[in-house]
């Protein structure tokens, strides 16, 4: 898909979801859905970027996410930090851990990067809710209560006033998603495609495996730190049973809703699913049930997700 | 000699070495399993800790929801393997199969064995309620060695789990099926050249290394608790055994189960349980850091 395309895609998305307030500003309930769909498009994004494009099965996203909102979290309430500067330090944190947890996974293969990111997604549990976790002010297993919200000189976001934090939320998201997508389209994210698809031709036309792998795995774990920060003071507390499993699968619907590695697919795909889980809402437990049938049932039958089914042609027309 | 404290101490030791011994057999089961499948299919499977908690439920159901508590174990493994077996060889043929032929089919399956692994999680949850379930021991009592305390099931349990990988080692050298086995995983192309129904092999392997995870679901719930979000923590643990191990060696696995048992045990005890994951994360990244083939692998 061409950049004129995805920025059109991207418009008309974000063009609506900004539309969205004028009708629906005064219901609390269905303010906090369109600002959980802007969040989540952001996450999504970020894993089509590591796992659709540079093809690294990171299994470790959610647990960036979650990083991100704690390391904010226990920066504004321990020491005091303003929420508009522990943003952009628990930014630079996860996107340093992105860095650490890439550096042994860019020598494995497949089934082991997903294993070892799912690794750090199974030990960051305990280490939140264990003495390590409380020596740091994670709240153990209580979790974060007390995060102030955000305030840009002198005006408080929180969901008191829904509607101009709405909008916070939309440009922050924006934001990232455009990042993305001018990544996608840059010479990095050629250069991803060519060491997905040829691992040996991209590095003989001298395109460092090392180096391309390492910058996926800052940008996206910085970008998800980042917008899990926002999440965390937005939401005002936070328990590490974001680590269950249920967030992980819906998120995965999402990226497989849009099409995994067709860009704006996983905005789409998060709006989609976030509403859509939010009807399923009456089915109760069953909902994560129905959740896991679905990542079954869409690997199997939609591979390439709803833009697959619009571009199909036209990537083929195009490597044809 | 010794001082009362000293002795105390060695009594511990002894008995977190005998917890160690009989999970880590069980782990060398689970990590046979899952180097079998991957060895030969190149699947991966992300729901394999759910079926380790499938064998332990459905174990639970026969013997307290169906009422035939009678039959003890017996009858639970009478009735519970041959039915992973055929649950194992259906989802392969149904779920995996279809995926076989596209591209990039090793990430689609792990995506699609994840979204199994959720919804046999959550279905379990709903099922079965989210209060963890216990079994009874498979044999009462202890069997007592000067001051030394054996408990009956974790010798049952050891004996058991090694038996059965060494029941498996037998099958694979010396059937027909096992030889099949061995040449698919050696070469697909040259196996079906000369005749060997593939997809019948890969089927097959996927549903025997069902069996096993689920049988040591079985024994093993016995000592923990069944509980129905533990299937992914499982299903690491089987993965850090097998790559520490080498993907592809059982004699690997066999020592880095009882290794990574051993671990467990000792972190538990020293630590508390819930530094075993960190400590055995830690092991993994080492491992795969300095020996990416792991101990007894072939590199690539």
């Amino acid at each position: 898909m061409r950049l004129k395309q995805m920025a059109i895609i991207i418009g008309v998305l974000y063009g609506i979801m900004a539309i969205l307030p004028v009708f629906v500003g005064d219901t609390r309930f269905i303010m906090n859905i369109l600002v959980m769909c802007l969040i989540w498009a952001v996450v999504a994004s970020c894993w089509d970027l590591i796992m659709g494009f540079a093809g690294i099965f990171s299994f470790g996203q959610v647990a960036f996410f979650v990083m991100g909102a704690y390391c904010s979290g226990i920066l504004a309430i321990e020491h005091g930090v303003p929420p508009v500067f522990a943003i952009p330090l628990a930014g630079v944190f996860t996107g340093a851990m992105g860095v650490l947890v890439g550096l042994p996974c860019l020598r494995l293969a497949g089934p082991y990067v997903a294993l070892v990111t799912f690794g750090v997604h199974m030990a960051l549990q305990p280490v939140l809710r264990g003495k390590i976790g409380l020596a740091m002010g994670s709240g153990g297993s209580v979790g974060l209560l007390t995060i102030p919200p955000v305030n840009i000189f002198g005006y408080t976001f929180s969901s008191a006033n829904m509607v101009p934090t709405f909008y916070l939320t939309l440009l922050l998201s924006l934001a990232c998603v455009l990042v993305i997508m001018f990544v996608i389209k840059s010479y990095w994210g050629v250069a991803f495609l060519a060491l997905k698809d040829s691992p040996d031709f991209a590095m003989s036309l001298g395109i460092s495996a090392f180096k391309y792998k390492l910058m996926v795995f800052a940008l996206t774990s910085f970008l998800t730190g980042i917008i899990g920060a926002y999440y965390g003071h937005f939401y005002g507390v936070l328990s590490f049973r974001m680590l269950d499993l249920d967030l992980f699968s819906i998120l995965m619907v999402m990226m497989l809703v849009g099409g995994l590695g067709h860009f704006p697919g996983a905005v789409f795909g998060a709006f989609i699913v976030v509403a859509g889980s939010e009807m399923m809402a009456p089915l109760g437990a069953y909902r994560a049930v129905v959740m896991g049938a679905l990542v079954v049932i869409l690997v199997l039958v939609l591979p390439n997700g709803v833009m697959g089914l619009f571009t199909g042609k036209q990537d083929r027309a195009e490597a044809g | 000699m010794f001082s009362e404290d000293t002795i105390l101490l060695f009594y511990e030791i002894t008995d977190v070495i005998i917890a160690g011994l009989s999970t880590g057999s069980v782990y060398a089961l689970m990590a046979v399993g899952m180097t079998l499948v991957y060895g030969v299919t190149k699947a991966f499977n992300f729901a394999y800790g759910d079926f380790f908690n499938m064998g332990g439920y459905l174990a639970w159901m026969i013997m307290f929801g169906l009422g035939l508590e009678f039959g003890g174990y017996p009858l639970v493994m009478i009735l519970v393997l041959p039915i992973l077996f055929i649950v194992g060889y259906a989802l392969e043929k149904l779920l995996v199969a279809p995926l076989r032929k596209r591209e990039d089919w090793e990430n689609k399956v792990m995506m699609m064995t994840l979204g199994l692994a959720l919804f046999l999680t959550s279905l379990y949850m709903v099922v079965f309620g989210v209060r963890m379930k216990s079994l009874p021991p498979i044999l009462e009592g202890t069997l007592e060695v000067g001051q030394l305390v054996f408990a009956y099931q974790d010798i049952m349990i050891f004996v058991m789990s090694i038996s059965s990988i060494l029941a498996l080692g037998w099958v694979l050298n010396n059937t027909r099926v096992g030889l099949a086995v061995r040449a698919v995983a050696q070469n697909p192309v040259g196996a079906t050249i000369v005749g060997i129904p593939k997809e019948k092999i890969f089927a097959t392997t996927f549903a025997i290394s069902t069996v096993m995870v689920g049988f040591g679901g079985i024994l093993l719930s016995q000592k923990w608790f069944i509980n129905p979000n533990s299937g992914g923590i499982i299903m690491v643990k089987a993965w850090v055994v097998t790559a520490l191990g080498g993907m592809g060696s059982i004699r690997g696995g066999l020592f880095a189960a009882f290794i990574i048992g051993m671990l467990e045990a000792f972190v538990g005890w020293f630590f508390g349980m819930s530094y075993s994951m960190i400590a055995l994360f830690g092991l993994l990244l080492a491992t795969l850091v300095f020996r990416p083939q792991g101990l007894m692998g072939k590199g690539e």
